[in-house]
This record gives C-alpha cells, structure tokens and sequence, in this order.
C-alpha cells in the first residue's frame, strides 16, 4: 500500500465516494433488472462509475479493486459502442452485482484496516469469458468490432466539460524560483487550486504527479497552463498566489480555437469526454483515421493515439450541457457530511438546553409576588421559540429516508428469487419516507428477514402458483407511511398466506396453548403471533435462508427495542402482511408528566386516550384483588401505579387521583396516578445500565426543576 | 549522533514525568465513615465529591440502590453504602455526602455518612483482611485489605466489587446455606 503518503484524509474520501458511487451503481442496476437490457444511460453511467473507481483505486493502489472494475469497465465499453444484441441481461445484472459486493466487501476491508487482499481472478475470469460470448454473439452477426479498452494506468482523464458563451480562455505561464524544490509538487498545488474556478484544465507537463523528472522540465521550461473559466484574470492571478515557490505567473487571455488547439507539444495530453455521445466518439474515431490526408483542426494530438485515449469534444461546443461532473460539483456545495457522533453531541446538548430553558423559566425566583415580569416574559416566549425552533432543526437533520434501507431489499429479493427459482416483482412504495438515522440502523435487520421471508415462505414456486391458477409472478411490496407520529412499514406478499393449522398444530406440540381450550378460542392475530417464538418455524425444509425458527423471535426483539410493535395479517392463499409500527423519534417525545406518591413519571402522550375522574361506585372489585372500571359502557382494567411499584405514601382514594385510559396495540387499560402535573416534551436518556431493568419503565428524563422522573413503557403496562 | 541522545534523553524524561503524576495518586486513599468503620476508596476511581441532593427513587430495584441524580445533566445512579453493607439503614443529615466514583466506566454514587480526608497508606502497612468465621465472609467481598494508619486502621474497599451484582448474590447463597445448616 501507499505508505510514503500520508493517505488518511484521501483514503476517508475514497471510501466514502466509491461507496456512494456504489451504491448509486446497485440502484440503478436494480431499477433495471426486469427490463431487456440497460438503456443507453445506464450503460454510460456504469461505464463511467466503473471508470471512475477505476481511477482513484489505481492512485490508492488497490490493485484488485482496480482489475475488477477494469473489467468490467471493458465490458460496458464494449456495450456502449458495439450495442451487441442479445446480451443476457440477467446474467449482465448478476454480474454488474458481484462486482458491486467485492468492491463494497474490499471497501469494508480497507474502512476496518484489513489488508485488501480479495482475490478478484475469479470474478475476472468469469467477466472475461462474458465478454468473449458477447463479442462472440455479435461476431456472427458480422459486427466490427471497436479498439479494445486497453488498460492505461499511467495516463490521467478527466472530464473536459463544455464551454458556455461567458467561458473566457486563458494560457497561463508558471515560472518557479529554480531552487524551488519538488516543483511538480508546488505545481499540482497551483493545479488544485484552478480546478476550483475551472471549467477544462489542461496542463503540461501532463504527469507531474507520478513522474519526479518532470519537476526539472517545470524548472526549465517553466509551467504551462490551459484555463477555461468564467473569471478575471485578477481572480486567477489570486487563486494561484505568487508566494515562495512561484517565481513568476504570466497570464494571457486567449481565443476558443487556441485553446481548442492546446499545446503545441500535446501530443501527451489526454482528455476524455464521458458525456458525449457514442456517435461522437465514432466520428472522432474516423476523423482520428483520416488524419493523415487532412490535419483535423480539433484535433490536439498529434501522435497516434492509443487505443481507449480519446480527445473528444463535443460537437457543438457553444451549447451548454448538463454535465456529470458540475452536477457533483452543485452537490458538494450544498452537502457536508458530518461525523455522526458529533450530532449526537449536539442533540445531547441541546436536550440539555430544553432542559435549562424551563429551569430558568419554572425558577422558584420568579413565582414571589408583586414581581412585573412582562418584559421577561417577552423575552422568554421569544426565547422558547428559537428552542423550539432549533429542535426542530436538529431533529430534521437526523431525519434519513428509508430509500437505502428499501433499496437493500431490492437486491436480496432479487436474489433470493433468482436462487430459488422464483418469478418475483418487487414495489416499493413510499421510500422517500424519514425516520430518525437511529431507528434506521435498528430495522434494517428485521425488515431483512421479513422480506426474505416473504419472498422464501410467502410465495409459492411457480409451479404451485400455476396449479393454484394465481398470476405467474408473484409480488412483494415494501410500503412506508407515516401516521399519528409513527411509522408503519410493511412487507406484503401475495403468497399462500400463514397456515393457521399448521402453526396451531405446531404451538400444541411445544405446550404453547392452553389444552383446556379449543383451537377456535384463539384468534388469528394470536395466532400468528406465535411464529414470533423463538424456536418456532413450520417450514419443514430448512434452506438457505430461512426456516431454522430463528429469525422471527430476532425481528421481534430488535423492534421492540426500539418501542416498535410487529403486527401479522393473513389470509390463507392471499397472501401476508407484515406490518412494522416504529417510533418516528427516540430522542424527543411529548409527554405528560404525573406524580404518585413521591415520585414523577412521564407518560408518552400518544397513548394517552383521556383523563377521566371517576367515582367510587364504577368500580368493580374481584375478590382476587382485581380492579376494573366502567366507563361509559366500557370495562377497563385497572392498574393502580403506586401499588405496582410498592411506593410509599401513594393516593388511596379512587376519588381523589386521576384515571389515565391508555391504549396500546388495541389493548386498554386505566393507569391510576395521583396527581398530573403537565405536558411537557422529554429529552428521553436511558436508565444507567448498573440498574437492572424494571417492568414497564423504558428510560428517564430530567424535568424543569432539574428532578428526574421516570418514563412508562405503556407496553410493559400491560404485560 | 548528539540528536539522538537528546531524544533518548527527552523520552526518559518524558516517561518520568508520566510515572510521576502516576505516583501522585499512588497509595493514596479516600476514606470516609459509615456505621463506626472508616473505609478507604483508592483515589483514581474517585470523580468528585458532591452534597446529598434529592433522589430519584427506582421501583422494583434492591433496596441499597436508592434511585437516581442528576449529575450536570448525567443521569446516574447511587447506592446507599450503608445497606450495601447490610447495615441499619441511617438518617440523611447536611453531613451526607456522595462520592461519585467511575469503575470500569461505570459512574456510580456513593452516599456515604461522612466523609473524612484523604491518607496515605504504604503498600507495606496494607494487611490482607483476616477471617473469622464464615459469616463474616459477605463482607469480605469487598474489603480486600485493612490498611494502618498511625493506630488507626482503615478498611480498603474494592470499588468493582461494591458495585458487582454477581458478588453479592453469591454471598447471599452462602449465608442462606450457613443459615440452612444451622
């Protein structure tokens, strides 16, 4: 590896772009999977990803990286200006997505500090052996077939982008102090900072980062440049700076075709224009053949290029292009990525802010009579705001659509059904959805194993599905919504639906029912819900991917811990529903502070139902020590919060509490409390781990006056 | 050939100053009274020493395990050290204080009846603590030593242990046994 530089700040950007690039790659594979071949677009933007990994894993001398991605470089060049008929598009995919894993598996290698040491001959082999039959295939046809993409490492491309109408042209002349050591390097820095204002660059001598000699030739002959750009010169005499190193700097404006014309030693230069069009490279191509009966004005080279060595303009280069390149360059501006943890900080901090804010506001100083506080109040309504304000910001900036997330699944439902044999459309709707970027992490996981299933268990093989008469394919829909402040993601197949027997026959054998009770005594939800067991699975084949009854049980408890709830439909022959209902927020909530006996809790709002005073005679008392009330009609449980926690000195009296009617999952239950004290929004902080966890308190929270209060967990309520 | 040597001699210099603030700490104890004991708490797992604040109680949790404070924003519990010793509970008066000490990056306070000063106790004047009976071997758990100073001796507490659940239950197991054979 690299190690006379320093590569740590490159490396960091190297792996974030080409994963970036990556997974940018993957989704538009997959967006184009179910068609018969890529579109033009894709194809050049594979090429040019492919080229572009290429690139910079040569510079950071990731040679596997680099093989691989030149192969199939090789490929998509070949795709792009031979369009061969009948390429097996699947096989095309599936190769695209190997390549994909082992870049993104190395990339993994080098974020861990692994050595990069995949073997990529086999994935080279198999892409060459495709590469042949494809060419075979067109060969037959009687095709030409284009110059090979030949491998050239030591050249550098770049993206020449085109000219506008205000793109002035300037020749630019770098004479360096000739005690100036390493002025190769003094000059790539001069380089670096013209690419900033650049539209093209062109520079010579061409290699003056791989080759040491050309820092004599840069003392000698002085360094030349080619600038297109939309400045002054005044602005380039800047960015260049004439400081220790830079003896001199000579900046002449020159004309379009001049420039055009580039050096008259160019002959090194090399330039590619990714964005022009196929029929642009032929007819550079010929124009290149026809050189020797006429010298082709455009043209800047003047030896025989080598193959995959193109100097291409566009062929009217007045008209402006959206191009690749200035779309990257609109997205850096406008997007920083910032280290997770020092988000973390800042939300940590700004929970601390709330928290101070109503310290200050809720100060006992301000509650003696005969104050004026009109003015402070002003000021801290103001005040609150902002907070709020900022809230909202920071809460927004961890807000990350789902499209990754459900882009994951594309691909395993892509292969699971490819692997099994089976005929699958996939829908994704509501991808655009934001949850925060914790919660995201957390449901990868299940959401994983739920579409696996769906595609492994849920749908038939396509034999079963003909005998059934159902449509051929079957379909797997991934959905996202978000109502009442959560979030509802479900996986839907149009399988053969839950085998309600067959799981009830299951549950029996393990001593999961009752045997006093008939099986009708079970509904379907509960039902269901048993194959979330651990240990439970009635697929009677285990495969590869699922049906060890491990898995479900996971799901569960990765949803729950993040105050999720999984909820099953079916229907026999219809299919499955699987529905996640996930917290939109963990950090955050709204919710109601109440006291019992000396202690505060906190009740996240959204559960709460209503606040009932009650009487003594709706309430209904079982000799066991069961409480329940009727309310309007209804029949609650009642569960008395003092008493389930054995607190001290807690209100007896039903009369003179309060009754909180909570709902959770469909289930409600009335909550007895003291006393309410008000609604507030929590900053929610885990309990220390040294305590161990206690039944239904999901965390704590600091109040106004700097006191802790614990928060309930409805779902532990209730258990 | 002399730049060498100059670094050699800046590296040793530089290990002995580290060694130095390392001995800053070395041998010196925080002690403090609970019940007619005074305990010793090596002083690097000590954070600070804060005033007796309201506590947040926890339901449901041993009952040596107050609650929790809030610690600048840092929730953290605190244990009554005194129950942990499975001695009478006592009253919290304005001498009640809590050592906040961090084991292992667990951040636990103590509250403890009063606290003393801090003593140095040389390695050769800390005795292994001597056993008498079964039954006295709950306590042991966690005092790993009896360290002298001048006629006074001080019981060395070894702050993992004081916060390790296992070790208790253990103990537990080995009382109820005792009591079991009686």
């Amino acid at each position: 590896m690299a190690e006379e530089f320093n590569t740590d700040g490159m490396l960091d950007m190297y792996l974030f772009e080409n994963e970036q690039l990556l997974e940018q790659l993957q989704e538009r594979v997959l967006e184009q999977k179910d068609a018969d071949c890529f579109d033009e677009d894709s194809i050049n933007e594979i090429f040019r990803t492919m080229h572009t990994i290429k690139g910079s894993s040569g510079i950071m001398m990731f040679d596997n990286i680099t093989a691989v991605s030149h192969k199939l470089e090789d490929i998509f060049y070949y795709l792009r200006e031979s369009h061969p008929e009948n390429v097996p598009h699947l096989e095309l995919v599936e190769h695209v997505l190997e390549v994909n894993d082992f870049i993104s598996g190395e990339l993994e290698k080098i974020r861990n500090g692994n050595p990069v040491d995949g073997d990529a001959s086999e994935i080279i082999e198999r892409l060459g052996k495709f590469l042949k039959m494809i060419k075979k295939g067109v060969k037959k046809e009687g095709g030409e077939l284009p110059p090979k993409n030949v491998h050239e490492p030591a050249k550098q491309f770049y993206i020449a982008p085109v000219a506008t109408s205000a793109s002035r042209f300037y020749k630019i002349y770098l004479t360096f102090y000739p005690e100036t050591e390493m002025a190769n390097i003094h000059a790539y820095k001069a380089v670096y900072a013209l690419k900033e204002i650049a539209e093209d660059l062109l520079y010579s001598p061409e290699d003056i980062l791989s080759d040491e000699e050309s820092a004599e030739v840069i003392l000698r002959e002085g360094f030349r440049v080619l600038l297109q750009a939309q400045c002054t010169e005044e602005q380039i005499r800047e960015v260049i700076g004439v400081g220790y190193d830079i003896k001199q700097v000579d900046v002449f404006e020159c004309k379009a075709e001049e420039f055009l014309q580039g050096f008259d030693f160019g002959s090194q230069d090399a330039q590619i224009d990714l964005q022009s069009s196929v029929e642009a490279i032929e007819a550079k191509a010929q124009e290149n053949e026809a050189k020797g009966k006429e010298e082709a004005p455009k043209a800047p080279a003047k030896a025989p290029m080598a193959p995959g060595d193109f100097v291409i303009k566009s062929k009217e280069p007045g008209k402006h292009k959206t191009l690749a390149k200035d779309k990257a360059k609109a997205e850096k501006a406008s997007f920083i990525s910032v280290n997770v943890s020092k988000m973390d900080q800042l939300m940590d901090l700004i929970g601390e802010l709330v928290i101070s804010e109503s310290v200050v506001l809720q100060n006992p100083d301000l509650k003696v009579p005969g104050l004026n506080l009109n003015s402070f109040n002003k000021a801290a309504s103001q005040m609150s705001k902002i907070s709020t304000d900022l809230q909202n910001v920071i809460m927004s900036m961890r807000m990350v659509p789902l499209t990754n997330t459900f882009q994951k699944m594309n691909r395993i439902v892509f292969d699971v059904s490819r692997k099994l044999g089976k005929d699958i459309e996939f829908e994704m709707i509501g991808e655009q959805t934001e949850v925060d970027k914790n919660i995201i992490e957390h449901i990868s996981d299940p959401l994983m194993h739920l579409v696996r299933n769906a595609v492994d268990h849920g749908i038939e093989t396509n034999e079963e599905r003909m005998e059934t008469g159902k449509p051929n394919k079957g379909k797997v829909t991934l959905s996202a919504r978000t109502e009442a402040g959560k979030v509802w993601i479900s996986v839907e197949d149009n399988g053969k639906g839950l085998d309600r027997e067959k799981i009830l026959a299951k549950a029996r054998k393990q001593g999961l029912l009752d045997d006093s009770k008939p099986d009708t005594a079970y509904s379907d939800k509960e039902v269901y819900q048993f194959i979330t067991l651990p240990g439970f699975s009635t697929n009677e084949q285990i495969t590869e991917y699922s049906g060890r009854g491990v898995g479900m049980d996971v799901v569960i408890q990765n949803i729950q811990a993040i105050g999720g709830v999984l909820d099953i439909d079916s229907s026999a022959g219809i299919g499955t529903v699987m529905s996640l209902k996930i917290p939109l927020t963990l950090a955050i909530i709204d919710g109601i502070v109440m006291e019992t006996g000396n202690s505060s809790f906190v009740m996240e709002t959204g559960v709460i139902k209503e606040f009932v005073r009650v009487q003594e005679n709706m309430m209904i008392h079982e000799p066991n020590g069961e409480e329940y009330i009727m309310i309007r009609g209804e029949c609650y449980p009642v569960l008395r919060l003092g008493k389930w926690y054995g607190l001290k000195e807690y209100q007896e009296s039903i009369e003179d509490g309060m009754m909180l009617i909570l709902e959770v999952e469909d289930k409600k239950i009335c909550l007895f409390v003291d006393r309410l004290i008000g609604e507030q929004e929590i900053v929610v902080k885990p309990i220390p781990s040294y305590v161990k966890k206690v039944k239904g308190l999901s965390g704590c929270t600091q109040l106004g006056d700097g006191s802790i209060a614990l928060i309930l967990d409805p779902g532990g309520l209730l258990d | 050939m002399s730049d060498t040597s100059d670094l050699v001699r800046r590296a040793e210099e530089a290990a002995q100053n580290a060694a130095d603030e390392h001995d800053e700490q070395k041998g010196k104890y925080m002690t403090f009274k609970s019940g007619n004991e005074y305990f010793g708490i090596k002083i690097q797992y000590v954070n600070e020493i804060i005033q007796f604040q309201s506590i947040t109680a926890i339901p449901e949790t041993e009952d040596y395990i107050k609650g929790l404070i809030n610690l600048r924003g840092k929730v953290i519990p605190v244990i009554d050290v005194r129950l942990r010793f499975k001695q009478e509970p006592f009253e919290y008066n304005d001498r009640t204080c809590i050592i906040v000490i961090s084991v292992k990056s667990t951040v636990v306070g103590l509250i403890i009846e009063k606290i003393a000063e801090v003593v140095e106790i040389k390695e050769e004047n800390i005795l292994p603590p001597p056993s008498i009976g079964r039954s006295d071997k709950a306590h042991h758990k966690y005092v790993y030593g009896i360290g002298k100073v001048g006629d006074s001796v001080k019981l060395l507490l070894d702050p993992d242990k004081l916060l390790n659940d296992d070790d208790l239950a253990v103990a537990d197991q080995a009382n109820d046994m005792i009591i079991v054979e009686e």
